[in-house]
């Protein structure tokens, strides 16, 4: 009854280790659940806290959250949390969001001429896109708008010309942030 | 390879600047710069050379030659560098070497661009040469029209990336697959253990004797016929274990050729000389002397135990 014996103890650890296991993924499950259910109430715009070593896809959300309504100086510190869990697609759908975030706050800017505070704005998202280029050279959107962005500093003059009284040093510094020829420019 | 005759250090210290030029031409066989196609590149794409570099033997390239992955423009970055060692052959040594870039410009029309020559440095332990990857240009192309034709601005910036939820349906069927087997197992060891309705197997005729023992045995319905009809059960047993008919007198085969029944032989002896008190000898009351219908009720337990490998 020897070989009795060794089938009870193989069924009792084939029970022990698939009682284990789904025990396992049923926490997974409930967890991914509520994760779950913390995004999409951040995407249906109510502020919910997040840990700081919650899922990439849960700080996403959050990044996403703030970015839209333009709270950058919180959003910053999540991007480096994200970029820390090496979840590459999340970390550049985070720099691509992020960017685009600040690209939308300096376009608002431009239209009632406020420069100064629209060009480190333009700045950072275009550091933004091509980092998220260089994580995913396939984003499309990201190069469209990174044109754009890059198209934007050569707009200023015009913006300048047509705008009314603008104040000299503020086309200077405007200026200082491009690398040594117009970017873009043939 | 014959050796290159030696010359006195004072006349090749003299004769180096003269030779220097050709002599790296000859140590450097070929560097051939395979490329993509040189149009249709936008702004953010990656641009993948290789270039076959061969030596003449001694000279290895030098790796901290090699570029590091870095911005080399405001407008490109290389983004990878690898150099394949493909071995000495003929006395050349060949190596592959792959780079990649990425451009950042951003085209009002097709321009025409280069990726600038990279310079390297070979070394054959004493003597060094200078080497370089040529250049390479391309044509960029816009991704958008300078003034919006369609209504629109040209300010229109494509939309966010929603936030992507996480998902659950891989853990679903993890879980899945965990609990069919929690269940698979837990039906196999019911079947192994005799649990239930499936304690009526044939090859457990233990376990079957012991609920017919149960029964037989219950203290409302105990009584001397009850009592060797319980006795008959676990002798069924016995016979379906060893495939014959078991007495007293086979004892001894059936612990040899059955091990694991080897710690009831006592009592087992003890069943058989009630039996023979019961069936032939006709005396009841020597029977429930010699094994109270209790210790039949608790034989009947250890040889299912004992059966099902669980004693």
């Amino acid at each position: 009854m020897r070989t009795e014996r060794l089938l009870l103890l193989a069924l009792l650890l084939l029970l022990v280790a698939s009682l284990g296991a789904a025990g396992w993924f049923g926490l997974r499950l409930v967890q991914d659940r509520l994760a779950n259910a913390d995004i999409a109430a951040l995407a249906s715009g109510r502020d919910i806290p997040v840990d700081a070593d919650a899922r990439p896809a849960l700080l996403l959300a959050r990044l996403s959250f703030l970015a839209t309504r333009d709270r950058f100086e919180e959003a910053q510190p999540l991007v480096n949390r994200i970029m820390a869990t090496g979840d590459t697609p999340i970390v550049a759908t985070a720099l691509y969001d992020l960017a685009n975030a600040r690209l939308r706050a300096a376009l608002s800017h431009l239209e009632i001429n406020e420069i100064d505070p629209a060009v480190p704005l333009v700045r950072l998202a275009k550091e933004g896109y091509r980092r998220a280029l260089g994580l995913d050279p396939g984003l499309w959107d990201a190069k469209y708008n990174l044109d754009i962005a890059m198209r934007l500093v050569r707009d200023f003059p015009q913006i300048e010309t047509s705008g009314e009284d603008l104040p000299p040093e503020a086309a200077k510094r405007l200026w200082t942030d491009l690398p040594g020829v117009p970017q873009g420019l043939p | 390879m014959r050796a290159p005759p030696r010359l006195p250090a004072g006349l090749l210290l003299l004769l180096a600047p003269l030779f220097a030029g050709a002599a790296a031409q000859a140590q450097v066989r070929a560097v051939d710069l395979y490329a993509p196609r040189p149009f249709g590149y936008t702004i953010g794409d990656t641009i993948e050379l290789s270039a076959e570099i061969a030596l003449d033997a001694p000279f290895r390239l030098d790796p901290a030659s090699l570029p590091r992955p870095r911005a080399l423009s405001y407008w490109l970055d290389l983004r990878d560098v690898r150099l394949d060692d493909r071995g000495v052959a003929d006395g050349v040594q060949r190596y592959t070497l792959h780079l990649a870039y990425q451009t950042f410009y951003a085209p009002l029309e097709p321009k025409r661009l280069d990726l600038p020559a990279l310079p390297l440095t070979a070394a054959d332990g004493g003597r060094r040469i200078e080497l370089s990857v040529p250049s390479w240009s391309f044509l960029m192309s816009p991704l958008r029209e300078i003034v919006a034709s369609a209504g629109g601005t040209t300010m229109a910036l494509r939309p966010d990336m929603a936030p992507p939820r996480i998902a659950t349906a891989g853990t679903l069927r993890h879980l899945g697959v965990a609990l069919i087997g929690a269940l698979l197992a837990l039906l196999l060891l019911a079947w192994h253990l005799g649990w239930g309705p499936l304690g009526r197997r044939r090859t457990r005729p233990f376990a079957r004797a012991a609920r017919a023992v149960t029964a037989e045995l219950a203290p409302s319905t105990s009584s001397p016929p009850a009592y060797g009809r319980a006795l008959v059960a676990l002798h069924r047993a016995f016979d379906a274990t060893a495939g014959a008919g078991v007495f007293a007198e086979d004892l001894p085969g059936f612990f040899a050729a059955h091990p694991a029944f080897a710690p009831v032989e006592g009592e087992v002896r003890r069943l058989f000389a009630a039996s023979r008190r019961l069936f032939f000898g006709e005396d009841p009351a020597a029977a429930a002397r010699e094994l109270a219908p209790e210790d039949v009720l608790a034989l009947a337990r250890r040889l299912r135990a004992v059966e099902r490998g669980s004693a």
